[in-house]
């Protein structure tokens, strides 16, 4: 039997490939071509079989496009020389390197904010700054009093409190201070003292504060 | 006498037909579609023995007209009741379609035994679903070289059937 010219067109149409115009002219030549008819049933009896019963059909196929997915990756492993291995090696150590130092980075979970209470209105956000000495109770007048540094161009503000009020106050820029003499001789044994320091940048901004710490001066009897 | 059996002869001839289209329009499982068949040959009928085919044009684009008259009345009509208008199935049919089962069985045992680049074909074009351009690319053969082969594989099946 002759091939008519709208055979072409039966897969396409079976398929749903067809736009509106292309498919009804289609379906208008096959209700006048039993020639495309019989061809087109057949044609849908194959493409319904091979969809409902492909999986047991095509169980070599399967494996065989499995396996060339298998043999495509080894392939690229395979045909590297060992100059180009050694380069892969070093590209996948370096880009290890820079996930295990980069990523951990990223992802590192910030720190529980440090919170200071300065009084019952006023709490602040930062580092703790650590007083050294005097921490305990002396025997007398301590002429220095000394904290740990936190980097150049600090402004510290020490204070000393002797019965909860403020006794002296003086900024430094050093994390030590001689106390002057009048200071020194205003300073009473057996009091209670306390003091404490704060560091500020030198636009004027709080970056830490340190405990209050409590000291007492033991008369040397 | 003339008449009556020209008109069997047509119901004979245009009943397939017109059930594969209006299957594919209205879904193979929908139950619906044999009524509405019988309703388009009743009323094919009915037009002939009131003298509308005046033989203007084949006696296949006059059914082909009534019946796309009937299947855009049936999506108005379902389109009131359901909302939503039934999209016609996707080809291929569901196994429904194979009343008979030894036969389909028959089918997918031939295809089975075709030589491996016309199951090639098969298995890429219809199973897999890529089109005839890219099928034609993974085989590196021409796209109609792809048609050729599908033709000629149903060409060996039918014979293997026939056995």
């Amino acid at each position: 039997m002759k091939k008519c010219n709208f055979n072409n067109l039966i897969d396409d149409y079976l398929l749903n490939k067809l736009d509106n115009k292309e498919r009804e002219n289609f379906e208008e030549h096959y209700f006048n071509c039993e020639h495309c008819f019989e061809e087109m049933v057949a044609r849908d009896e194959l493409i319904a079989i091979v969809k409902n019963k492909g999986q047991l059909i095509f169980a070599d196929e399967e494996r065989q496009e499995e396996k060339k997915e298998v043999f495509f990756i080894e392939k690229i492993f395979s045909s590297l020389t060992p100059k180009q291995w050694a380069y892969a090696a070093v590209s996948v150590a370096l880009v290890l390197v820079v996930l295990l130092n980069v990523v951990p980075l990223l992802k590192k979970t910030p720190l529980p904010p440090f919170f200071l209470d300065l009084d019952k209105e006023e709490r602040i956000r930062g580092e703790s700054l650590s007083l050294i000495s005097p921490v305990i109770d002396i025997k007398s007048v301590p002429s220095q009093f000394m904290w740990a540094p936190l980097g150049d161009n600090v402004d510290y503000k020490i204070s000393i409190f002797f019965n909860h009020k403020p006794f002296w106050t003086a900024t430094t820029k050093e994390s030590t201070i001689s106390l002057p003499e009048d200071v020194k001789n205003r300073m009473q044994a057996s009091g209670k003292y306390s003091w404490q320091v704060k560091a500020f940048s030198p636009q004027g901004i709080l970056l830490a504060v340190s405990p209050k710490v409590q000291f007492k001066i033991i008369s040397a009897e | 006498m003339k008449q009556k059996l020209d008109l069997d002869e047509i119901v004979v001839k245009y009943r397939p037909i017109l059930s594969f289209r209006i299957k594919k329009y209205l879904g193979h499982q929908n139950p619906d579609w044999e009524d509405v068949v019988n309703e388009i040959i009743t009323n094919v009928v009915e037009k002939i023995k009131k003298g509308e085919f005046r033989g203007e044009s084949s006696i296949g684009t006059f059914i082909y007209t009534i019946s796309s008259r009937r299947i855009v009345d049936y999506i108005r009509q379902k389109s009131k009741t359901l909302k939503h208008i039934p999209e016609p199935k996707t080809f291929p049919a569901p196994e429904l379609e194979f009343e008979n089962k030894e036969r389909a069985k028959t089918l997918a045992d031939a295809i089975k035994k075709l030589k491996p680049k016309y199951r090639k074909i098969l298995y890429l074009y219809y199973y897999k679903g890529f089109s005839r351009n890219e099928v034609a690319e993974k085989l590196g053969i021409s796209p109609r070289r792809v048609s050729e082969r599908v033709d000629y594989a149903q060409k060996l099946l039918r014979k293997i059937i026939k056995k």
